[in-house]
Formats: structure tokens, sequence, C-alpha cells
């Protein structure tokens, strides 16, 4: 294993922390030195695409951090790119391979909502006023976020998003997106970043969905419901928790003893599930990259299919394009527009 | 403050002295203190464009009587740095990233700033000293000469990257790189160990006493000495060790005087403060229980974080004396706040809500 940074200091911080043989400060070196057959690329969004296209010109497979690129037209790019090399690429999406997203994703496969999703509800927060990210945020006008088409937004969503393109069917679906800068924001001065969004995304024949980012709101939700024509789901990230709705009413009082007991008893079983999860040494905080890493590489050695389908990464890269380009719109938003997008 | 004559400092009224951080908790203090020996001439590098209020009433008290110019910048800038050092004749380097989890960010902004800032100097070629910010937490508090007394003698952590604590492994890093640059580069330095620096504007109650992480505070101390220094106090030895002649590429631990015990210290902030439940976990039981912390947090790889274990026990709760003898001899410190009238001070701030002052 080896490790590149464009700062040798970064680089070898990393060397001393872990088991790693060599360490690089660029990425030519680690390509025909360290020979790897995966790269993970965990640089600011701005670089993926040219990173990623280097390593798969290099013969690697690439594993490419969350916002997968700037925008739509590079992703699409960056996979024919690999397709066309026989290399396999996946986003960095793991909260949807976390304990509980899995399970959901099992739930829905095998009917439990009556069929595919009806309506989605993804919510997917953000504290702000958390140290490192907030602080480098607000005090650093050329911090790399803020250069984002997204802005701020930009670089937190995708995992929201992708929760909901996993269950899209159209390739274009419409999307209608407010954002604004919180009271918070603008109480401190900051009025170039907006940090509140709801988003709504419908299509002709298929499903719908809400989309809410907040770095107000309390609590701080990540959440994703999917509601079908019987039941429902809801899955609390934070918690890792995962409930199950009834769709069929119970008669008459019944409904409102029946139904909370048995939210009751789901809760019980989740906290059990977790703590047997705990003592089996399977509940890392980041269970779900260590599950997306897994099966990437897996896929890569056995030529299997990856496990984030390339239309749900172009899916969500579209969905983005189309929620920052109705914020250009916006006399407060301060993204730089992605060129390849713009000109397309 | 007392000082000795201004014939036995490095440089001169009118030499420009640079301090990175100039707005922080300590930086402030050190203007204050640096414009009240009578320098005249200061650079004051700050990140955030608007200033913390105790800085800017410093700034009005000496408007006439010393050029003071306030530069914002950020330390990972190369041409930051390059503004930053020119012409500097002493630096005193405070900027510090204090990543309390990230090490990442914990090491770019205590170890890249800091070798972007030596460079600065380096290719500046007018420093006569550079004074680095350090902390106690780059002693591995084991294996010290003088057993129990932690003095400049005893070792630093030989392994920080295992200590599982970010800010420790980035201050080590940081202070190893300005002892290097200073062979390589001849490049006089100082190095300030502060212990733990308390004072109005640094509210909470610091590890060392005791932890509220579990929903209940577990106060680890016990009858240990608690190692504080008065943050006026820290910051008169910080301007003391860095323009006093004849202390070169030396080490400086910082420590008041009449230290009381996290005992004592939970009593007092309990009585002025607030009131609130403590359990008290004895010393041999917090150690076993860091042990098996540490234990479990690599046999589950990572499961839990490694930020208790044997090495952050031996360092924040085993039973030990501090020493600030060679501070007092070298370049003549004494502490202008007593501890009792520090606390005092400091209780009262965390009553009315920590005030940033």
């Amino acid at each position: 294993m080896g490790v590149c940074d464009r700062e040798p200091l970064m680089a070898r911080q990393l060397y001393q922390r872990f088991p790693v043989r060599q360490y690089f400060d660029n990425l030519d070196d680690l390509l025909s030195r360290a020979r790897p057959d995966v790269v993970h690329i965990t640089t600011p969004p701005q670089s993926h695409f040219r990173l990623a296209k280097a390593c798969l010109e290099a013969g690697c497979h690439v594993y490419v951090e969350k916002p997968f690129t700037l925008c739509e037209h590079d992703a699409r790019e960056l996979l024919a790119f690999a397709d066309a090399r026989g290399l396999k690429v996946t986003a960095g999406h793991d909260d949807q391979f976390r304990h509980s997203a899995r399970r959901m994703r099992e739930l829905i496969q095998s009917g439990f909502l009556g069929g595919a999703p009806v309506h989605m509800e993804s919510y997917f927060c953000y504290e702000m006023g958390r140290a490192a990210y907030g602080s480098a945020l607000f005090s650093d006008k050329n911090y790399w976020v803020r250069k984002l088409p997204g802005g701020l937004l930009h670089n937190i969503i995708s995992h929201g998003i992708a929760r909901i393109a996993e269950y899209l069917t159209a390739d274009t679906p419409d999307v209608i997106a407010l954002g604004f800068t919180s009271p918070f924001l603008r109480s401190i001065g900051e009025t170039e970043l907006i940090d509140e969004l709801r988003v709504i995304i419908s299509e002709e024949q298929g499903p719908t969905a809400y989309f809410t980012f907040s770095s107000q709101m309390h609590p701080s939700l990540h959440q994703f419901r999917a509601y079908g024509s019987k039941n429902g789901l809801v899955l609390d990230q934070d918690q890792e928790t995962l409930i199950k709705l009834r769709g069929q009413r119970y008669v008459s009082y019944v409904e409102k003893v029946v139904p909370p007991v048995s939210l009751a008893k789901q809760d019980i079983s989740n906290a059990i599930t977790n703590v047997r999860r705990f003592l089996k040494r399977d509940f890392h905080m980041k269970s779900g990259m260590k599950y997306l890493i897994e099966s990437f590489y897996e896929s890569t050695i056995r030529d299997t299919p990856v496990p984030i389908p390339y239309r749900e990464i172009i899916l969500t890269a579209h969905i983005m394009d189309r929620i920052f380009s109705q914020m250009r719109k916006s006399p407060e938003f301060n993204g730089v527009p992605c060129l390849a997008a713009e000109t397309t | 403050m007392k000082t000795r004559e201004a014939d036995s400092w490095i440089v001169r009224p009118d030499d420009l002295i640079l301090v990175t951080g100039a707005t922080g908790f300590i930086g402030r203090r050190v203007v204050k203190a640096l414009l009240e020996l009578g320098f005249r001439n200061l650079r004051c590098l700050t990140r955030l464009a608007c200033s913390a209020k105790g800085f800017e009433e410093v700034l009005r008290a000496h408007a006439g009587s010393a050029r003071v110019e306030v530069v914002t910048g950020n330390l990972l800038s190369v041409d930051d740095c390059a503004v930053a050092a020119k012409s500097a004749a002493l630096v005193f380097h405070l900027a510090a990233g204090r990543g309390e989890k990230s090490f990442p960010d914990a090491f770019a902004n205590s170890v890249v700033t800091t070798r972007n800032l030596l460079d600065a100097c380096v290719a500046e070629r007018t420093m006569r000293r550079f004074v680095n910010m350090s902390s106690f937490a780059v002693y591995k508090n084991s294996g010290n000469p003088k057993w129990r007394l932690l003095d400049e003698s005893a070792p630093i952590e030989d392994h920080p990257e295992l200590r599982g604590n970010a800010y420790c492994f980035a201050k080590t890093e940081q202070d190893k790189l300005v002892m290097e640059y200073g062979r390589r580069f001849a490049i006089p330095y100082v190095i300030i160990r502060p212990g733990w620096v308390y004072g109005p504007g640094n509210p909470g109650i610091h590890g060392r006493v005791g932890i509220g992480t579990f929903g209940v505070f577990l106060h680890l101390g016990g009858g240990n000495t608690l190692p504080l220094t008065y943050v006026d106090n820290c910051a008169e030895a910080v301007v003391l060790a860095g323009v006093t002649r004849g202390v070169d590429d030396e080490v400086f631990n910082v420590v008041d005087d009449n230290l009381p015990s996290s005992r004592r210290f939970l009593r007092l902030y309990k009585r002025s403060v607030r009131r609130f439940h403590s359990i008290y976990v004895p010393h041999a039981l917090s150690y076993y229980l860091c042990c098996l912390w540490g234990w479990y947090s690599k046999w589950s790889r990572g499961q839990l974080p490694p930020v208790y274990n044997r090495k952050a026990w031996r360092v924040s709760w085993k039973r030990t004396r501090y020493s600030n003898a060679k501070l007092k001899s070298r370049v003549g410190w004494q502490p202008s706040v007593p501890t009792s009238e520090g606390l005092r001070l400091y209780f009262e701030s965390c009553r009315i809500g920590g005030s940033n002052t």
C-alpha cells in the first residue's frame, strides 16, 4: 500500500500512522513505483476527474470520494473512459452500505413496500458549529469548498441525493430546488454560503421525493424514508435503526394502541441488534465504507458488478447539477460553475 | 512583569516582531506583554478578518506609542507566510490547529504551517529567534530522569501516533520540525511548553481533572497536582523566553507556583461556578480501564477510537510533579498573577459564561 499527497509532510504523516510501505508527493511516482491495483481518490472534488482519469490511464481501478465529480458531464466521461478500458470505478457513497441501509435495500427488493417506492424523503443535515469544518469554512474565503459549483452544498448533499437516485427510474427527473442562507449564517456576517436547501424531485410515471438539507434544524437528521403502496420504511443513519411502518390500519381505538407498541418493540429490537453487532466487532462508525470498499475490491478481483451502478452515480450528479443550476439564479450563491456542465 | 535590563534582549524596541495567532487566547496577551515591555513594531498575523474583542482593546491602548500591523492570512499559504515573515527579527509562532479529533487537520495546521513559516524565515535571513509554542502534550511522562518530576529533561513521546491524540501527534512533530530546522539552517529557536493554560476565555474543565463524556463527570485526577499556568503568566513567560539573550535552542516548561491538586480544583470549581455530581475513579482503576479501552480498540480494529490507553493515562492522570525552575533562573520569569487570584478570575468568567475577554 502506498499513499500520496502533493504536500510531502501530509503524505509522511499517513505513512507514520498507518502500515503503509511507501509515500509519494506526486501521482506519477505513486502509479509507476507502487503500481497499485486500486487507487482511492480523497482529494478535494475539483481534482477528482483529472486524478481519476490519470489512474485509469495507468490501468488502476478507482474509488472516488464523494462528490464523484464536479458535474454530470465529467461523471459520464469518466465512467465511459473506465468502461472502455475494462476498469472499474465507484463513488464514495458509503452511507448506502451501512447495516441499516443494506437491510432496507433487502426489504425493498423483497417487496415489503408493495413494489417500487411511491414517495421518498431524504434528510441530510449538517451542524455548522462542528469545530474543524465550520471554522475552516468561515475563516477562509478561499477555502476549496466555497469554490465548488454547488458551494457548501456540493460537498455534503451527495449522500442524501444518492439514496433517492437509487430508486428513481427516469434518467432526467424534474427537480425543483429552493436554497437560502440561514438566519444564523447571516447573523455572523456570512452571506455568500447557502446552507439551507429544500428539493422536490419527480418523475412522470415514477416515484416522487423530497430532499432536505439544513444546517440549523435539530435534530440534525440523517434519515431516509421510503413509502410504497403497502408499507413504509424509515432508516435513521445516526441511530443505525430501521423501522417498518405498517400500511394497513387497525380498527377504531386499536390503531391508537397496537402500532405504538409495535414501534416500541422495533426500537428495542434495533437496540439489541446494534449491541450484538458491537460485541461482534461489526459496528464501526464507518461500517458502510468498509463494506463498500470490500465489495468494490471483490468486484475488481472477480469481475462482478460494481456495488454502485454507474447509472446511479450519473443520476446523482444530474440531480445535483439541476439543483445548483437553480441556485445560480440566487444572488447569494457564490459557487463556481463547472465549465464542462456550462458548455453542454 | 519583572524584567531584566533591555540590553539583555536579543531585539531592540523598534525591531519587527511577528506574532502568529495574535488574536487567540494566548496570542493577544503576548501582544499586550510585548507592547508593555516597550516593543514598538509588531506584526500580528491572524486568520480571521474580524479580530477578537480583547485584541482590539490592546491595540487601542497602545495606538499612539507603537506600530502594530495586523495582517490577515493563512499559514498554509506560502505566499501569506512570506508576507508575514518579511523583515521580522523575532517570531512568536502561537498559531496552531487544535484539530481535536482529526489528525490531518491538526497536522496540517500545526506542522505544515510551521514548515511554511520556517521556510519563509530562512529565506528572509533577518530572524534572530523563532519562538515555538508547544505543549505538555508532547511529553511521554514515562522514564523521566527525575522520576515523578516532569521538567525540561523529560523525554518526549517517541511514538505520538500511538497515543490516539491528534493534538499530541501534531505538536510532537511540530517540535521535531523546529529542532530540525534549527540544526539544518542554524535558526535559533526557543520552545515553550506550557501546562494547562487557563483563564477567562477558555472555559471548561481540563481532561486532567476528569471527563464528562459518559454522562456523569468522572473525576480522574484525584490528588494529582495540576500543571496550571494562568494565561497572563504564560504570555509573559513566552515573551521573556523569546526576547532574553542566551537561551537559544532551549526548551522551557511553563507552570505557575502553588499549584492546586485536581481534587481541590474540582471542589473550588463546584463551589464557585456550578454544582454537579462527580464520581471519583481511583488511579489504579482508571489505569486498568484505560488499558482495557486501548486493548479493546485494538482488538476491535478501531470500533472504539484509541483515545484512552496506557500512554494517554500516563500523560493525563499519572501522579506527577512539575517544575518552573529553569524558566525562573534563565529568563527571570515570575508569575505575576498568583494561582489563587488566577483561579478566582477564571471561575468568575466561567460563572458568567466564559466570556471571551
